[in-house]
């Protein structure tokens, strides 16, 4: 019901986000597409050229591409959440708005970015000849769970940042450093096995690994791993929650 | 029917707030001093619904404090608050304005965050654009806008929400006088039609025409409330 409430406000931040963005440049909208698109290019030339990665028979640019898409929307959402609060402290300190939004509307906006991508996905998938599996159905439960992780972090980041700006300093390295340890550039069958233990307990790794194949493969979600996904990524929502709540009573204070 | 009620209200800010994280992380091992600010100490007033209050008192007496909290953005460390009604904070107005965006776009976002739904401001968008006399800019970016055009469309877009209460913080200092008069027949009509009406200012000349009551503040705390002659007389020897 809250979302109901406020599904006007909400849909006038995003649109605000979405329009504002790109404006003041000659490609707009474009630059949504086409960075994902040099990613692709320059990580695709390392990776074909330099250093061979198994991928199971799939060209590697498109191996690369399902999992570099939700990964840059999950880095992105973050990044943009985290400073969502700060950047809307005008709002935040004249008028009163369920202080929830703020986040929300960075999230949302990104995945309008996210649904672009997945097209050009489409039209990568109907270039390399891969057939379209039963197992997209999903794709949903995948994006719900990656979505309460991406919204949990973003809520715990963007209140802790309003204290100590740092936060928004350190995320743009912390999230590389993230991109690595996740199977986003590699496959997760590279990861030594003295090391897999740790490797499996960061939440992305399931996430990023169903999204493949699901989309690749045809392979329904590795369930077992995905499951504790999705208990960490609600764990990680309701904690972001209550430490955004507690927190945001003080952002006029202290912003 | 009391339409703001203060009971008791505290407020405390802590002197300042530790940004950098290397400070905070420092002065865990320095000896805390407690460096506290007691903006308001147990406030205590009602206002009826269809009066004016005048909010007067030297800077850093609390006033933008109370406002803020009225207005739902700042919440007190004691006491109760109770406010009824949809509030137009004239706090600054144009908060939340994107300077990319058009006039009209900038109508729309800020409509809805004042409480409009997209359909109301329809209707009211022709009024809103003639009150704030931006002609042929409203499609221009508001990056464009002079400051003058910025605030009248904040202004406009405010009094359109058709608030119960208004919360007037120095805003009536800026436009050119013609708009400033339209400001003013503007807020006589709200009083005519009984909204609630808050000002802070310094301006005593607008206090003593405009308000039923006025509060002094001085230091958090409420030094009269009541007949605005009285009360500015009170500010004139405290000053003095």
């Amino acid at each position: 019901m809250f979302l109901l409430r406020y599904k006007e406000i909400l849909n006038e931040l995003v649109k605000r986000e979405v329009k504002s963005r790109y404006k003041q440049s000659i490609l707009g909208y474009a630059w949504v597409l086409l960075v994902p698109l040099i990613n692709l290019v320059v990580i695709s030339i390392v990776f074909s050229f330099f250093i061979r990665v198994p991928t199971g028979g799939v060209p590697y640019a498109m191996y690369l591409f399902a999992g570099l898409v939700p990964w840059m929307f999950t880095a992105n959402a973050i990044t943009s959440a985290t400073g969502s609060v700060v950047q809307n402290n005008s709002l935040i300190t004249k008028v009163a708005l369920p202080r929830y939004i703020f986040p929300l509307a960075s999230v949302l906006a990104k995945i309008i970015d996210l649904l672009l991508n997945f097209l050009i996905m489409v039209g990568f998938m109907i270039f390399f000849q891969i057939s379209f599996q039963w197992t997209l159905i999903f794709l949903p439960i995948i994006f719900l769970v990656n979505f309460m992780l991406i919204l949990g972090i973003g809520y715990i980041l963007s209140s802790i940042n309003v204290y100590f700006r740092d936060v928004e300093n350190i995320i743009g390295v912390f999230l590389t450093m993230w991109m690595y340890l996740t199977p986003v550039l590699y496959p997760p069958e590279m990861v030594p096995s003295n090391v897999k233990f740790f490797f499996n307990l960061n939440p992305m790794t399931p996430i990023i690994n169903s999204y493949r194949n699901v989309i690749l493969y045809g392979v329904v979600p590795p369930w077992q791993s995905f499951m504790y996904s999705l208990g960490f990524s609600v764990v990680i929502y309701f904690l972001g929650l209550t430490i955004y709540k507690r927190l945001s009573r003080n952002f006029a204070d202290v912003i | 029917m009391d339409t703001i009620i203060f009971k008791n209200v505290g407020k405390t800010f802590k002197k300042g707030q530790k940004l950098l994280l290397k400070e905070a992380l420092l002065d865990m091992f320095k000896p805390s001093k407690s460096e506290t600010f007691e903006v308001l100490k147990d406030i205590n007033f009602s206002l009826e619904q269809g009066k004016t209050l005048g909010i007067i008192g030297n800077n850093g007496s609390g006033k933008s404090t109370i406002l803020k909290i009225v207005a739902g953005v700042m919440f007190p460390d004691r006491g109760s608050v109770k406010v009824s009604g949809r509030i137009a904070p004239l706090i600054d107005v144009g908060a939340g304005f994107h300077p990319e965006l058009t006039g009209r776009e900038n109508i729309y976002l800020n409509g809805v965050i004042l409480g409009l739904k997209r359909s109301e401001i329809d209707k009211k968008y022709q009024s809103i654009v003639d009150f704030a006399g931006l002609g042929d800019f409203i499609d221009t970016p508001i990056k464009h806008y002079s400051s003058g055009m910025y605030m009248r469309l904040g202004f406009s877009i405010a009094i359109h929400t058709d608030p119960d209460i208004l919360l007037v913080d120095e805003i009536l200092a800026v436009g050119d006088e013609a708009f400033q008069h339209k400001c003013f027949l503007k807020i006589k009509e709200f009083q005519r039609a009984k909204k609630t009406i808050i000002f802070v200012t310094h301006s005593l000349f607008l206090v003593g025409k405009y308000c039923d009551e006025v509060m002094l503040i001085d230091n958090g705390v409420i030094k009269y409330l009541g007949d605005p002659k009285i009360a500015l007389e009170k500010y004139k020897t405290q000053e003095s």
